[in-house]
Parts: C-alpha cells; structure tokens; sequence
C-alpha cells in the first residue's frame, strides 16, 4: 500500500512539474497602445491579467499627457514655453515640468552641444517639424542666419520655477529625449504596481525591467540596412536600448536624402553614420546620448558618449563598419561577424 | 589491555546479493562517467540492465537498493557527490524507479504475457532521459535551446532501452534455462 | 539470437509506438531552425494578426493614412506597397528568418516573423 501511494505521488510531482512549466511559458502578457505618435509594445511577464490591464491604462493615459504637452506642434505646453521664451518674457514651471528641463540641461551640457533641444527653429526649418516632412531642404542663408543666432540650453534662466532665456531664438524640440523621457515615467508606473519583469519598446526604442522568467530578455537589434537584425543583445537587470539612424524620418529631394538629426555646429543634417545604440539604465539619457553620439560621428564619438557616461555604444557607419566599446562587444552578439573597431578609450 | 572487540555486523545473504550487485552496476556506472555527451553529466543509462535483472528476479524493492546504491556510491567514487551531475543521475534513477514500480503494477491487466524486459527498460530509459532533460534545464542549462537537443537524446534513449531490455532478457532466458 | 524472440507481443507493441512517435520529436523541435513559419502583423491598437508562410497571398491593412499592401510568397513576406512617405518598410525587402522585422510607422504596421520559439522579445530599431 505505501509503495503504491509513493509511486503515484512521484508520477504526480513529475506530471505536475511539466505542466507547470508550460504554464509559465505562456505568461506574458502583451500589449500594443498608439501613443507618442507611434506604435508602443508593452510585455508584462507572469502578472494576474486584471492587474496587466490597468497598469497598461495607466501607462496609455500618461503617455497621452505627455506627448500632447511636450511633443508635437499643436497648442501644449511646449507651445506655451516656446511662445514664452520667443517673446522674452518667464514662464512658471510645474514641478515635473522642471524636472523634465532639467535633465535636458543637464544632458546638453554633457554632451557638448551635440543634444541640444534649443535648435527648434534649425529643425522646423528643415520641415522636421511636420507630420510628413518633404523637401525643398532649407537655403545656405536661411541656415547660416540661424546658426549665428546660436540658441543653446544655456541661454536659459532658471530662478526656482521661473523659466527665461536670454536668447529668444531658442525654441525647445525635446525630440530627441522626450521618448526616453517618457519611457523612464512609464516605467515608474510599472514599477509602482509591482511589476518587476516588463519592456515597453516605443517605436523601436525600448527599456526592459528584469527578465522573461527564468532566462534574460531577448533583444534584437535590426540591421541599418537589410531586413532582419544585425545583433542580439540579452538585457541585464534594469536597461534601455535606443538606437538613433540616419532611417529613422527623412525625405528625399531631387535624389538626396535628408534625415532628421540636425548637426547643431553645422546646421546640417548629420553624416557618415548610419545608426548608433546605446545601452545605458535610463532611456531620457539613452535617447539623448544616442543622438549626441550620432551626431559625433566616428571622428569624436568616444570622447562625448565618455563624457556622458555611457560605456556601451555600438555606430555604424556608412561602410558597414562597427565601432564598439569594450563594455559593448561584451553584450553584443552579432548575427554575422562585421568589420569591428574597438574603442580603446578607457572608461 | 584487553582487545577491543570488533564490531559485528550481522548480514543476510539477501543483503551480500545487494552488494554484488550494487558492485556490478557502480562499475558499469564509473565506466559510463568517462563517455561523452552533448550535455554534461546526460547518460543512457547502461546500468539499468543491472536495475532491470534485479527487478525481474528479486523485485521491485531490490532493484530500488541497487539503484539508488549506484547512484550514490558511484557518485562518491567519482567524486561527483552533489554536483549537478549527481541530480542528474539522481533524478534520472528516481524517474525510472518510479515508471518501473508503476509498469510492475500495470502489467498484470495488459494482454498476454504483458510486458518484458524489453518493454520495462524501454519506458525505464524514456524516464530517466526525461528526467534528466528537465533537471539538466534548471540546473545546468537554463535555456529553452537545450530542448534542440531532446530529438537526439530521447532516441539514444529508446535504442538503449531497447538494447538493455534485448540484454536483460536474453541473460534472465539464459538464466531461467540453467537452473530448468 | 533473434531479438523478436526475446520481446513478448506487449514489448512489441511499445517498441513500434516510441520507434513511430520519434519522428515527430524531430518535426515538433527542429520543425523550425531559423526559418520562420509565422509573420506577426501589428496593426495600430489590434490584436497582433498571425499569418502563416506556408500559402501565397496578399493581404492588405488598413491604418491611417490607407491601405499597406503584404505579400507572402515562398515562405517569405514584404511589404508591397504602403501610403507612406518614405518607403522603407518595402525597402526593407523581404522577411524570411527568424526575427526579421520590417515596419510602417507613420501607418502604424509592422511585421515580425517567427517560428515557434521566437527568437527575441522585442526588436529595438
């Protein structure tokens, strides 16, 4: 009689630890929202559905805010800022409004001007500004006029809340950080609720909390410019990926291509980079730091993500060829084995 | 000053039986250590024919002894005692254990003459693979890509469990034959 | 020594159910390697839409700015035509393995292909 009850109640533990496993493989919850005017994926592992659900509500309705007050065109806060600043008059920050400026600051200083939010105008005139921006690209002139007016972060005042600027050609574009900015809020969100294993990728650009279980998340990494991915990377504890291409927005005109990112020293589109990604915790400095990076271009690229702290970068430049750093080339996995520069900066 | 008296144990010949064969199947055990595999410390389990002669002749109770004896003590020889390669012997022992005792219970309501040696080793060696892919996957390869390996592995188990049942079976007729 | 002779009828019956049962391990773990089975299609808020590889055909979606056009053939899928400006997701040719990934943002479509084990969680781009 023991024997008997003893057999069947190890068949039962083996039984039950394989069923077991197959329901953890089905506990991720997925989720897709339109927000920041793009596609956003939200990947829950192992959360009670109820739970899931709201939190991806809560997320949805604070990205909506954000993107109406700080990205886009239309009448929002950044408008009225911008409005303020043109006219030389102060505006009265909120709280996280401050907040938000601030680590733009921050990051701009850093970076040497390559991320510089103030050139709104440079960029509007580019036609960047517009939902489905086409050429004719802007005249020497109009460019150089800009340029000369050199609107940088720091022409701007900050007294407590009061925000002014000594110079009125600055006009804030957060394009460049907003993303990550509003990846790092809706992460907070996750995390309050308890949530320790989830990534929300934003049109591309991601931060993942924790892992899938019992193994890392899986990141692919797409390729510049074919089909399919270039590498993989498994994520550590708490990071954001963001990569910044020359693929990303950009018109063509008589044959030329124009992409997004504006060199802020030339007034020019920047060049001879195709993509730069970054790894870094939090996805403000990640999107920042990979259009900083960008910008840099293979001459100088070392010394700013150094500067900014970043220690895993990956360019591409226009031949295909990879410039790593070492803390990089550790994570990375490539699908085919590129030409490789290593960066010796020592970080 | 008086000689100390040695300790007596007191053995049965049931239990010097145990012991022979226990010997037999940690030799076959050390031996099979030193075989490659795709995964470290994954056997076929060529013991079993050990487990399998001992089931059919003494019982189920036996073989457990001689089983688990392996296991142990070949651990502690080879010095793999704990290890991850231990619970893989472990698990896969205690899996085929399980499926034998289970099958000893069952054959009686199947058709015929039920199940041989052949039949119980290969349902014995299917569990023990089993168990051991599961164990190996908690402890020694965390990743669902050890799975890739599985088709290869279940069949070296199915083609040794057939292999020790077709040995087993040829010794028990061999066996049977002498002592008719 | 015949080996029929040492198996009883009960042996014989399970030796051909586990020899028969082997071959679909092979298909069930190896069916895939890298090769995608299934495309993923986002279309904005929807629920993710599987296609299967295996069947020519076209499909189109409708997003924002209209109709984007896909296209499986040959165990492989594209973008064949789309409303947007910039025209990359069809530059991105055509998805076959594993991971491939091509998307329309400004019409809010991608495709993701995959087997049955996806290979990666999310693809940063």
């Amino acid at each position: 009689m023991r024997k008997f009850v003893l057999m069947h109640l190890l068949i039962a533990i083996l039984v039950n630890s394989a069923c077991s496993y197959q329901d953890r493989k089905n506990t991720t919850h997925n989720s897709q929202l339109l927000a920041l005017g793009t596609l956003i994926n939200i990947s829950l592992w192992d959360v009670d559905e109820n739970l899931a659900d709201s939190v991806v509500h809560a997320v949805d309705n604070r990205l909506q805010t954000f993107h109406h007050d700080w990205q886009g065109w239309a009448p929002g806060r950044l408008a009225d800022i911008n409005a303020a600043l043109a006219s030389g008059m102060s505006i009265t920050l909120k709280d996280d409004e401050l907040k938000l400026l601030q680590q733009a600051i921050s990051l701009s200083q850093s970076s040497q001007g390559l991320f510089n939010p103030a050139i709104g105008q440079l960029i509007g005139l580019w036609g960047f500004h517009s939902d489905n921006p086409a050429g004719p690209p802007p005249n020497d002139a109009a460019i150089k006029t800009l340029l000369h007016l050199n609107p940088s972060m720091s022409d701007l005042r900050l007294d407590d809340h009061e925000l002014s600027s000594q110079n009125k050609a600055v006009q804030l574009d957060l394009g460049a950080f907003a993303k990550g900015y509003a990846i790092d809020q809706a992460v907070m969100i996750i995390k309050q609720n308890g949530i320790k294993n989830a990534i929300i990728n934003a049109g591309g650009d991601l931060r993942a909390i924790g892992a899938h279980g019992n193994r890392p998340w899986h990141i692919g990494v797409r390729h510049p410019t074919k089909a399919g991915t270039i590498a993989a990377i498994d994520t550590q504890g708490d990071e954001s990926i963001f990569t910044s291409g020359n693929y990303e927005r950009f018109y063509v005109y008589e044959g030329q291509r124009y992409q997004h990112i504006i060199d802020p020293r030339t007034g020019y589109p920047s060049t001879g980079t195709l993509s730069v990604t970054v790894i870094h915790q939090d996805a403000a400095t990640a999107d920042a730091a990979a259009t900083a990076i960008m910008i840099a271009g293979t001459e100088n690229w070392q010394t700013v993500a150094h500067q900014m702290n970043i220690d895993k970068v990956m360019l591409v430049d226009e031949q295909l060829t990879v410039h790593l750093t070492p803390a990089m080339l550790k994570r990375i996995k490539f699908e085919h084995q590129p030409t490789i520069v290593l960066s010796n900066h020592s970080s | 000053m008086p000689t100390p008296k040695p300790i007596q144990f007191h053995t049965t010949p049931d239990d010097h039986r145990i012991a022979a064969l226990a010997a037999l199947a940690i030799g076959i055990h050390i031996i099979e250590a030193a075989l490659p595999s795709p995964i470290p410390g994954v056997k076929p389990g060529l013991a079993n024919v050990i487990t399998l002669f001992v089931l059919f002749r003494y019982g189920w109770k036996d073989a457990a002894w001689v089983s688990l004896l392996r296991v142990l003590a070949g651990s502690l020889l080879i010095g793999s005692f704990l290890t991850p390669t231990f619970m893989l012997s472990l698990s896969g022992a205690c899996a085929s254990l399980a499926a034998l005792g289970l099958l000893c219970r069952l054959n009686t309501h199947l058709p015929g003459q039920g199940l041989g040696a052949v039949g119980f080793s290969l349902i014995a060696a299917i569990s023990h693979m089993t168990a051991q892919l599961v164990v190996a996957r908690y402890l020694i390869i965390p990743h669902d890509g050890l799975f890739h390996l599985l088709p290869v592995l279940m069949t070296a188990a199915v083609i040794f469990g057939i292999v020790s049942g077709l040995i087993t079976q040829s010794l028990l007729n061999h066996l049977d034959q002498q002592s008719a | 020594m015949n080996p029929l002779a040492l198996m009883t009828k009960s042996d014989i019956v399970f030796v051909g159910i586990a020899i028969m049962l082997l071959p679909w391990l092979y298909i069930a773990f190896w069916g895939d390697g890298n090769s995608g089975e299934l495309a993923r299609i986002q279309v904005g808020k929807q629920t993710p839409v599987l296609i299967s590889l295996q069947t020519a055909q076209r499909y189109t979606f409708a997003g924002p700015l209209g109709n984007s056009i896909i296209e499986v053939k040959d165990g492989r899928i594209r973008f064949i035509s789309s409303p947007c400006k910039g025209k990359q997701c069809i530059h991105s040719g055509w998805l076959s393995k594993n991971g491939d990934f091509a998307a329309c943002l400004p019409n809010l479509m991608s495709i993701t292909v995959s087997g049955h084990h996806p290979r990666f969680d999310s693809i940063n781009f």
